[in-house]
């Protein structure tokens, strides 16, 4: 490949992967100087007995001092304080986060007061506000998706006004991330399907957009050939813990990978039907995902190509005409969607005007799309996507994704 | 795609790579919380013009730096101790090594020093007896290093260190700093980070992180190596190796050594040769005797060898082969590009039977190979060829 002019790359989170990955934290925290951890969690982790199998694997040689199970669906100002406040009566010395985005999110925030002795997190809001380490944190994620375990950014809200605060430091990556398969065997199909497309499209997007470097690259391709061999059989079959060891390691790659290497307008265009809407992330990706890749074809038609290789392994790849694998990909992606539909009995949607809420409610109505297109807009990730997008081209991909046609590349402009 | 049961994985380095990455180095300095770096240099880099390119790097900044330029080919724990003095009496908080080897070595244990005592630093030998953070510290490679700097080890004075506290903070790879190497050695430090991958990428401790660095690692120098022996000035394939380099030293440090680094290292001490030299004439060898004992992994190697193409071109039992000729057919390319340089360094080596016989013991004392009879075997396979 072609070495990019200038780039940086670092992931310093130990990880620890295995069917007993567990049981390692004690030996972990005691390297870190720690062993009075607060769990921070949240209450569907607690409901699927996640809790027990941790406490269990690490009660012998850590002091767990409390775990605070009430984290929102959406980490909040309130509750960081609230915890973090927490933690100093509860004289912990270390953080164990067990979630998904929104649990890594809080723990960061409460990382930062209790470690910086913060009254007001907002002064450490920004990029590269934190000048040392922070108190020792472990991450385990719950969800083999949002790859948050290793990523330096946290989104908390501040719902009393409205705003929307991102923290983003080296010293926000925790000091270790537990992957271990026990911690997705209970994720009901539909939440699989969705968490491993948008890993797939954290990977896809790494490999396909404008800050690529030689290591998003290998991580993002390591990613894509796991997802590629394990979502749908762990969709089919729960229980299948060396499929959920491998759902459970792409996450955790193609999280560094575009931790590294930034997104595109899969991701700018997802955020927007996420806040405008309330579509879950994943599932927000898995629609998009091969629309990022039509749209940006005739730029990144060649890369994409490549992906062919991970996805459909290296016969398939052989036997496709060169200029046909672009096309494949996409066409592939698709398919993935297809099957998931139908391993999850229709609750993985494939399109927009298939995603229901839980009272079977349809979540977005054709005549948001306006809105949501100007609420991408406003969103930073579009900086890295090959292709400009104005208004205009937002709302054609929307009704596209909303409709579940292929883009008509007639009315795509070529910037 | 290969998954192990249970892996651990980490990689401390920052890598800031391209052009005027040095000029990043005084923000990565506050980040680090450090204001007044200590840089160390070989003898000689000043008259380079070296130390002017990182000189000028500072000149923008509120940052002072102070500068040693002499150390030798040989450091020794007396040399720690006047760099310790001068690190303490005037106050600095961070260390940057220009170049790889005995500089990276050497800044290495002087940041045990000045993070504990000065006295202590044998105390520190071994594996995993330093249990806390170091000072900061930054490593500006050069082609001179091989990667081994990035890594977790150290041998200084006899003993060797082996703690992730050892790796560095940062990586700076600015292409200003590659400019400066012959050919050999560039093959040869080249050749100990391909090794050092392809070993970690076929080994048995693989996982999918390190094979992540090792993957690119591969992938960098196949493309670039025998272009930069070719045409010197080929800037951006020197940039590339660099960043080859660093990536290998990475994925080395999380992973057992192989028998490629653990031969070709004893062979180079035997037989006063650079250890990449022997390393990468030994590769093909190990890797051809491996995959006659049924190793799985070497047929995956071909991808990042040779691209996409062509390993999706053969079968799978097909590609093992194809990747172990590759590597034969890279040391014939890189004597041809140095005009025959490097061969005649592989043909000059006084190498008998005995000496043979030598390195294998000195590798099973290294208690990496057990099987020496085996390696003597492959071991004069790669003499008789070379």
């Amino acid at each position: 490949m072609d070495m990019p002019g200038y780039y940086e790359f670092c992931c310093r989170v130990k990880i620890i992967s295995g069917h007993d990955a567990l049981e390692k934290i004690p030996d972990t925290l005691a390297q870190l100087n720690a062993g009075r951890p607060m769990i921070v969690t949240d209450k569907g982790v607690v409901g699927a007995g996640l809790i027990d199998t941790v406490v269990d694997a690490i009660s012998n040689g850590v002091n767990i001092r409390v775990i605070a199970d009430d984290v929102p669906p959406d980490s909040d100002l309130r509750i960081v304080n609230s915890l973090a406040r927490l933690y100093r009566e509860k004289g912990c010395d270390s953080i164990i986060a067990i979630g998904g985005g929104s649990v890594m999110d809080t723990a960061k925030g409460i990382n930062i007061i209790v470690s910086e002795k913060a009254e007001n997190l907002m002064l450490f809001s920004g990029a590269n506000a934190l000048k040392r380490a922070l108190r020792p944190m472990i991450a385990i994620p719950t969800t083999a998706g949002t790859g948050s375990e290793v990523t330096l950014v946290a989104v908390i809200k501040d719902h009393e006004k409205h705003l929307k605060m991102a923290f983003v430091s080296y010293f926000l990556l925790p000091d270790a991330s537990i992957v271990d398969s026990r911690m997705t065997l209970t994720l009901p199909p539909a939440i699989t399907a969705a968490t491993g497309m948008d890993a797939l499209s954290h990977a896809v997007e790494a490999y396909t957009c404008l800050a690529k470097n030689p290591l998003s690259d290998a991580h993002a391709l390591a990613a894509i050939r796991l997802i590629s061999d394990n979502l749908l059989k762990v969709t089919v079959n729960p229980g299948d813990r060396k499929g959920r060891l491998g759902m459970a390691s792409a996450a955790t790659l193609a999280g560094i990978a575009f931790g590294n290497s930034m997104v595109g307008m899969v991701h700018t265009l997802g955020h927007s039907v996420g806040s405008v809407c309330g579509v879950p992330h994943g599932a927000c990706m898995a629609i998009l995902l091969p629309y990022g890749l039509e749209y940006n074809m005739h730029k990144n038609g060649n890369l994409t190509a490549e992906l062919l290789l991970p996805i459909a392994g290296a016969e398939v790849y052989a036997a496709t005409p060169k200029e046909e694998r672009a096309q494949s990909v996409i066409d592939l992606i698709r398919r993935m969607n297809q099957e998931l539909y139908e391993a999850t009995g229709g609750r993985h949607a494939r399109f927009f005007r298939e995603s229901l809420d839980r009272k079977g409610k349809e979540m977005v109505p054709k005549e948001k799309l306006p809105d949501i297109a100007e609420t991408a807009l406003r969103d930073g990730s579009i900086f890295y996507n090959p292709e400009d997008l104005d208004y205009d081209d937002f709302l054609m991909v929307l009704e596209a994704a909303w409709e579940g046609k292929p883009l008509n590349t007639f009315l795509i402009r070529r910037g | 795609m290969y998954l192990p049961e249970h892996y651990e994985f980490f990689c401390h380095v920052k890598i800031n790579s391209g052009h005027r990455a040095l000029e990043q180095i005084p923000f990565e300095l506050d980040v680090l919380n450090a204001r007044k770096p200590f840089v160390i240099s070989r003898k000689g880099d000043s008259e380079r013009g070296l130390i002017d390119v990182i000189i000028d790097a500072f000149k923008d900044s509120e940052v002072a730096i102070g500068i040693f330029d002499g150390v030798p080919p040989d450091p020794d724990l007396k040399l720690i101790r006047e760099l310790f003095n001068i690190y303490r009496d005037r106050g600095y908080d961070a260390i940057i090594a220009v170049g790889g080897g005995p500089v990276a070595d050497t800044a290495k244990v002087l940041n045990i020093a000045v993070s504990g005592k000065p006295d202590d630093i044998e105390e520190y030998a071994g594996e995993d007896q330093i249990k806390r953070p170091l000072k900061p510290l930054i490593i500006v490679p050069t082609l001179s290093g091989t990667g081994y700097e990035m890594s977790k080890h150290v041998f200084f004075g006899g003993r060797a260190y082996v703690s992730h506290f050892l790796m560095p903070n940062l990586a700076v790879i600015d292409p200003r700093m590659t400019i400066t190497e012959d050919a050999v050695s560039i093959a040869s430090t080249t050749l100990v980070a391909l090794a050092h991958a392809v070993e970690a990428y076929t080994g048995a401790t693989k996982n999918p992180l390190a094979d992540a660095y090792a993957y690119s690692a591969i992938q960098l120098i196949m493309e670039h190596l025998v272009k930069v022996l070719r045409d010197q000035q080929y800037g951006s394939g020197r940039l590339a190796l660099s960043n080859a380099h660093a990536m290998a030293g990475c994925a080395f440090s999380n992973v057992a050594s192989g028998i490629a680094h653990e031969l070709g290292k004893a062979m180079g001490e035997v037989c006063h040769m650079p250890p990449g030299l022997c390393m990468g004439m030994l590769l093909p060898h190990v890797l051809e005797k491996q995959m006659s004992e049924g190793s799985h992994n070497i047929a995956d190697l071909l991808l990042p060898l040779a691209g996409f193409d062509a390993y999706a071109s053969m079968t799978d039992n097909l590609r093992a082969r194809r990747a172990v000729d590759i590597l034969y057919d890279l040391l014939k390319d890189l004597s041809a590009v140095s005009g025959g340089a490097v061969s005649r360094r592989w043909k000059n080596a006084q190498i008998s039977e005995d000496t043979l016989q030598g390195i294998a013991q000195r590798a099973v004392v290294n208690e990496v190979i057990s099987d020496a009879d085996g390696y003597v075997k492959i071991l004069r396979e790669a003499t008789e060829r070379r």
